[in-house]
């Protein structure tokens, strides 16, 4: 039976990368330091996979075709797929058979994802990875939540199916440790007449909800508030999924800016082990 | 309160500009076509007058009021290197109704 080592969380953003020198020197380094704080914190839990959950930019998907959750089970991702990304080209490793060990117990457990053997991941994964220094070291399991095209699945759905996810790697016989990695949110808004909004009293509402281990109430918190955040902060998905993993137990908040010239609010964090 | 999202289904107006905008940026030598041959390259999707002349117009506002997925539309800006200043002007020019 696999141990959960971890459950981590992380905002991403390719402003990250992408216009690093839009902040200043001082409050970039203060957020690369919480980046690689988080990486440490992985590594020392040594796990042998992690499962990253974040979603697809519509670069993988489009709007022929579009899954509402995917769970990856290639044996490699190369990254990034954005022409335009600062960032190495690098072919992160995967592993199939946890991929495809959690595609079959979902679908037997009443969630229906789909699924991929050929993924180019983005900055969603790539970012994060980069930033703390773990995108060499272990191999990841990639499970994407459409957050970026409506009709989208519900906040409720995607929590949900993190408590399902936790208690089907926790009986997962092949591997003993495994970590996971939420990305994306909190508050943002792309390519809209709010871009550049943040809406820090949204965030710090949602990370409390996450620390009181409100799981209902951050479910309900996050479907009827999310339209005062942006439209980059409907990833808090991948927040309310790790919360379903976390059986319970209360969220700390590492760090939190608001950084409204990188356009979010970036905010770290684990839940508790168990 | 203004909304996360423009449609919270695409019309098909707004589908095949996405269309355009995801090949341009996912296809290999489409950007280079594009660059090359615009009207030409565009003629292979199904897009009303309007909708191209606002890719072809570069027009920020006018795409983003088509309804184009955020991220295309974001994407596309930095791919086509529209100066962000650009890009922020005009969406925050847009008169939500």
């Amino acid at each position: 039976m696999a141990q959960i080592t971890g459950i981590f969380a992380a905002s991403h953003t390719p402003v990250m990368l992408q216009f690093p020198e839009a902040i200043p020197a001082a409050d970039r380094e203060e957020i690369y330091a919480a980046f690689r704080e988080t990486g440490k914190a992985i590594a020392a839990s040594k796990p042998q996979a992690i499962v990253v959950f974040s979603d697809d930019h519509l670069h993988n998907f489009f709007l022929n075709n579009l899954p509402a959750i995917c769970i990856g089970a290639a044996d490699q991702y190369p990254a990034p797929v954005e022409h335009w990304l600062k960032a190495e080209k690098r072919v992160l490793q995967g592993d199939a058979g946890l991929g495809a060990y959690l595609l079959s117990s979902a679908l037997e457990n009443g969630f229906d994802p789909s699924f991929s053997m050929e993924l180019t991941l983005d900055h969603g994964v790539l970012t994060p990875l980069e930033l703390a220094g773990v995108a060499r070291d272990v191999p990841v399991v990639p499970v994407l939540f459409n957050c970026v095209q409506p009709p989208m699945p519900t906040m409720r759905r995607c929590y949900q199916f993190g408590d399902w996810l936790g208690r089907a790697l926790r009986a997962y016989g092949a591997l003993e440790r495994v970590a996971i990695l939420a990305t994306g949110g909190i508050s943002h808004d792309l390519a809209t007449p709010r871009m550049g909004m943040v809406n820090e009293a949204f965030d710090r509402e949602f990370l409390r909800l996450l620390e009181a281990a409100d799981g209902a109430g951050a479910v309900t918190f996050a479907a009827e508030r999310v339209h005062e955040a942006g439209n980059g902060a409907e990833e808090i998905r991948m927040w309310l999924a790790a919360m379903g993993c976390a059986e319970g137990r209360p969220f700390r908040t590492h760090y939190y800016r608001a950084v409204r010239d990188w356009y979010t609010g970036i905010a770290l964090g684990s839940w508790a082990s168990a | 309160m203004m909304k996360n999202w423009r449609q919270m289904m695409p019309t098909a107006e707004a589908y095949w500009l996405d269309k355009a905008l995801y090949e341009l940026h996912h296809r290999p030598d489409d950007l280079e076509h594009y660059r090359r041959d615009p009207h030409g390259y565009l003629a292979r999707y199904r897009l009303t007058p309007r909708a191209k002349a606002a890719i072809l117009g570069n027009d920020v506002a006018a795409l983003y009021e088509a309804g184009v997925n955020p991220y295309l539309l974001r994407a596309h800006c930095i791919g086509m290197r529209i100066p962000e200043a650009v890009s922020l002007a005009a969406l925050r020019g847009v008169k939500e109704g």
